[in-house]
């Protein structure tokens, strides 16, 4: 029925890692036998989808999309789904050597022989490692070269909802949650296979009808003699004009993960997870994660119980993470955490709580969830200043953040991370300074507790992170000029010297080339297309970590190509069209202008749940704009 | 933890009465690509899950109590390898292998178990000698001249990271009759006392007999049994503790 990829021995042991490469974990799905008697039965056609992660197994293994949709593609006696991940370059090479296709884990298909090729994209970086993965899996490139019996190759995630830099490999994308329109779509390519895939055309624009799937090649786009963007038309009046994406109105009853594969080598998230709601309900201006997974819909405390108990039992993990974009704002956390601390009691399983808001309740609770000592506690204060966390609706103050840490220090806490942005809009150097001064009053006010409590503190550990401020789609900031080179670099060089006089603090910062780069490729039109692959051919890879990333490379290759960085990262005017205008995520234009307005007014906007400013995203008839206020 | 520190961690917790499941595994495929550690997480994992009664270790960070008899490299396929579990209550070894069993990946498989209860001795101190196949094609003639070699110099670096030369002839025991042309069957020094890894072996071969690289490296290697005692008055790890 398929080929099986051999990978000598010889192979896997010369390379790092092996273990990523052969699957064979627990709670791995290996539907071979059913999809293969349902076609020698003759009664439909079975879909095959390669689920590919662009990035290597330990990373992509971590990442909850994958397991959710890995389940939902097993679920239907048609459909089977089988993991894909990126080799790592020691890996790439010998397989290229020893002409090995990209093959799945569950059952060494190579990539060519699939029905489906989906990928799903959380960061832009990854770009070039998505055409490693066509490319060794022998599927062709760009969407124009695939024939009747290659793959269909799609695409979702985060980074799909502006895929225009990507638009030419990719025969569709889903925009938004897929749980549901990933079977909708399943059964389009069914209906394909059952007709002996005679009309490829005609299955993609099928394919387009689908409400949430976006089909890049029936749309065309028109360039300004002076190289900006002017629009993206439809080729005919038969393509939706708009795409809208598609949510999950109740998580309470969407499928689950709860028996998810458990890793055999170890993996960057080693730990089993329940996602606790979808959306966030604070509207800081520049996260684009807030207003896309708008609006906020939570699970209820009753269902995340059973499911918490189930994943503990069927993977045996000690670490169980809630997710979410803010652990704090789920409304039913004490009921949730209290009953998973009684199941869990005596088992030897901690919860892990990201992104709590630190209160007292919170303290308690982070003391009881640990199996282990205190870990360290994170803030995201994001700006230096009042005046800047105003700019960008960051709802806290100071008094805020140093009256929870009054709090943790009393109760023994000493690891303190603060993770700033620079190159905000409105920045100036006083918002800079304002970072190591927040910095300088949290040492202090460590001290201070010591004295007050008559004991003599070990020195406390404070470590303040810079990343620069990438202008991202779909945010209120999307027309915003980012910062220069020079600009970053200077901004990180004042606070480091500032930083120097504050003993307890230690600094680190996110590479400023990588921000320029993703800064381009968040905000790109279809001209990155070229860009990207001339970037691919030249052995560019795994561009998100640091080490690999060659920025002169890059912006060689985009002026190669009678681009610069100046065309994406620009200030767009309000008159602009911005390449991913076709799209919606259920948050109005108008809001997003209206948002810009207010934090050029230094207005602070109130939360979903304080009261509601009309975003949009209410056109979806579920989640918070229902709740009673 | 290391695996010093896991058995030092057992002895300092001789207060807590330990039952313990002695068992021998199997593993192939997908499983023997992974490191020691990483088979040790699998396990626990595959405990947990079976809900048995597992002891933990104390300290900063209590981990479910396994010792393995000898650490397997990756690439090395067993049949013959031994962990004890250490249970906070009795537990038969029909229930352990009815429990465990299902819960282990595809790969990975219970042989045989025994409930002893409070062994004396630490599993890994006892091991003094590994049994190895490895089938490779032509691979017995070179090897039969290795073996009648007086001294079998190799190349290590040691502790310091300077290069020094050791003779392992000594650490090689014996080839077993059973060999065939294509797969031979050999026994040699293992654990703490002086340990010949298998790879060390056919990287002797390649050396002295000029047996080809390129098969060696995808020879397949097999542990079969693990031995205490001082040949040739050796014993199974089923009967020591």
């Amino acid at each position: 029925m398929h080929t099986e990829v051999k990978v000598p021995r010889s192979v896997l042991l010369s390379v790092e890692s092996p273990g990523r490469y052969v699957g064979g974990e627990k709670n791995q799905i290996i539907k071979e036998d059913v999809v293969r008697e349902l076609a020698e039965r003759g009664e439909c056609s079975a879909v095959r989808t390669a689920f590919c992660f662009p990035d290597v197994y330990e990373i992509g293994m971590s990442n909850l999309a994958l397991q959710i949709l890995y389940k939902l593609l097993n679920s239907e006696d048609y459909t089977s789904c089988e993991r894909v991940f990126s080799p790592w370059f020691d890996m790439d090479r010998k397989m290229r050597e020893h002409d090995i296709p990209l093959y799945s884990l569950e059952t060494k298909s190579p990539l060519y022989e699939f029905d489906v090729v989906a990928f799903t994209l959380g960061y832009e970086m990854a770009f070039a490692n998505v055409l490693q993965m066509l490319d060794l899996g022998k599927v062709p490139l760009r969407a124009a070269e695939r024939g009747a019996d290659d793959p269909v190759v799609v695409c979702g995630g985060p980074v799909a909802y502006n895929i225009e830099p990507m638009s030419d490999y990719f025969d569709a994308v889903f925009m938004g949650e897929g749980e549901e329109v990933d079977l909708e779509f399943t059964k389009v390519i069914k209906k394909y296979k059952d007709s002996g895939k005679k009309d490829r055309k005609a299955m993609l624009r099928e394919v387009a009808a689908i409400d949430g799937m976006y089909v890049p090649s029936l749309y065309e786009p028109e360039y300004s003699s002076d190289g900006k963007f002017v629009a993206l038309h439809p080729i005919d009046d038969t393509v939706p004009a708009k795409i809208t994406k598609r949510i999950i109105k109740d998580l309470d009853n969407v499928i689950y993960p709860t028996a998810p594969v458990v890793p055999n080598n170890n993996i960057v998230h080693d730990r089993a997870y329940l996602e606790i709601f979808r959306g966030c309900i604070r509207g800081c201006r520049f996260c684009q994660a807030g207003y896309i997974t708008r609006p906020v819909r939570e699970k209820s405390a009753e269902v995340l119980l059973k499911q918490g108990v189930e994943i503990e039992h069927n993977t045996g993990y000690d670490e169980l993470g809630m997710l979410s974009l803010s652990t704090s704002d789920y409304t039913q956390l004490k009921e949730l955490t209290d009953g998973l601390l009684c199941a869990f009691d005596g088992r030897h399983t901690s919860l892990s709580l990201p992104s709590l808001r630190i209160d007292n309740f919170a303290l308690d609770l982070m003391e009881k969830a640990s199996q282990t000592r205190k870990t360290g506690l994170t803030f995201a204060p994001e700006a230096g200043t009042q005046r800047l966390r105003d700019v960008i609706n960051k709802g806290i103050n100071e008094e805020n953040i140093l009256g929870a840490l009054r709090l943790a220090f009393m109760g023994g806490w000493s690891t303190v991370k603060l993770y700033f942005m620079l190159g905000l809009p409105t920045e100036t150097m006083d918002d800079v300074k304002g970072i190591a001064d927040l910095a300088k009053k949290i040492e202090d006010l460590y001290y201070d507790v010591g004295r007050e409590m008559g004991v003599k503190l070990r020195r406390p550990e404070i470590t303040v992170s810079t990343s620069m401020f990438i202008p991202k789609p779909f945010t209120a900031f999307q027309w915003e000029k980012q910062n220069t080179m020079e600009e970053f670099l200077e901004k990180q060089k004042y606070l480091k010297d500032l930083l120097k006089k504050v003993r307890s603090v230690r600094y680190i910062w996110h590479g400023v080339e990588t921000s320029i780069w993703e800064g381009v490729l968040a905000r790109g039109d279809r001209r990155l297309n070229d860009v990207i692959y001339e970037g691919y051919r030249t052995g560019s890879l795994f561009d998100a970590w640091d080490d690999n990333f060659d920025y002169d490379k890059w912006m060689k290759i985009l002026a190669d190509h009678g681009l610069s960085w100046e065309t994406y990262a620009r200030n767009y005017e309000i008159g602009d069209s911005l390449p991913w205008d076709h799209i919606s995520v259920g948050v109005d234009r108008s809001f997003f202008l209206k948002e810009r307005e207010r934090a050029y007014n230094e207005e602070v906007t109130p939360n979903c749940r304080e009261k509601c400013s009309a975003c949009g995203a209410a056109c979806f008839k579920t989640g918070v704009c229902y709740e009673t206020r | 933890m290391r695996q010093d520190d896991r058995a030092a961690e057992m002895t300092r917790q001789q207060h807590l009465t330990q039952y313990v499941c002695r068992t021998r595994f199997a593993r192939r495929g997908a499983l023997s690509f992974i490191g020691h550690l990483d088979l040790m997480k699998v396990f626990e994992r595959a405990i947990r899950r079976a809900e048995l009664p597992i002891l933990y270790t104390q300290g900063y960070n209590p981990r479910p109590m396994l010792v393995f008899a000898l650490p397997l490299g990756v690439g090395i396929d067993t049949t013959g390898d031994w962990l004890d579990a250490a249970m906070s209550v009795p537990i038969s070894a029909e229930e352990f292998v009815a429990k465990v069993s299902p819960q282990l990946p595809d790969d990975l498989e219970i042989l045989e178990c025994i409930a002893i209860d409070e062994p004396e001795r630490s599993l890994m101190s006892v091991v003094t000698y590994a049994e190895y196949t490895i089938d490779a094609p032509g691979i017995s003639a070179p090897a039969m001249k290795l073996f009648a070699r007086e001294t079998v110099e190799i190349e290590k670096k040691n502790k310091k990271g300077k290069i020094v030369t050791s003779d392992i002839r000594s650490q090689m025991v014996k080839p077993f009759e059973d060999s065939t042309e294509d797969k031979i069957h050999i026994m040699v020094c293992a654990g703490s006392t002086g340990n010949l890894r298998p790879d060390v072996f056919l990287n002797a071969l390649c050396r002295y007999e000029g047996y080809p690289e390129d098969k060696a490296a995808d020879a397949v290697i097999t542990r079969t049994a693990l031995y205490g005692g001082e040949y040739p008055d050796i014993e199974g790890i089923e009967g020591l503790f």
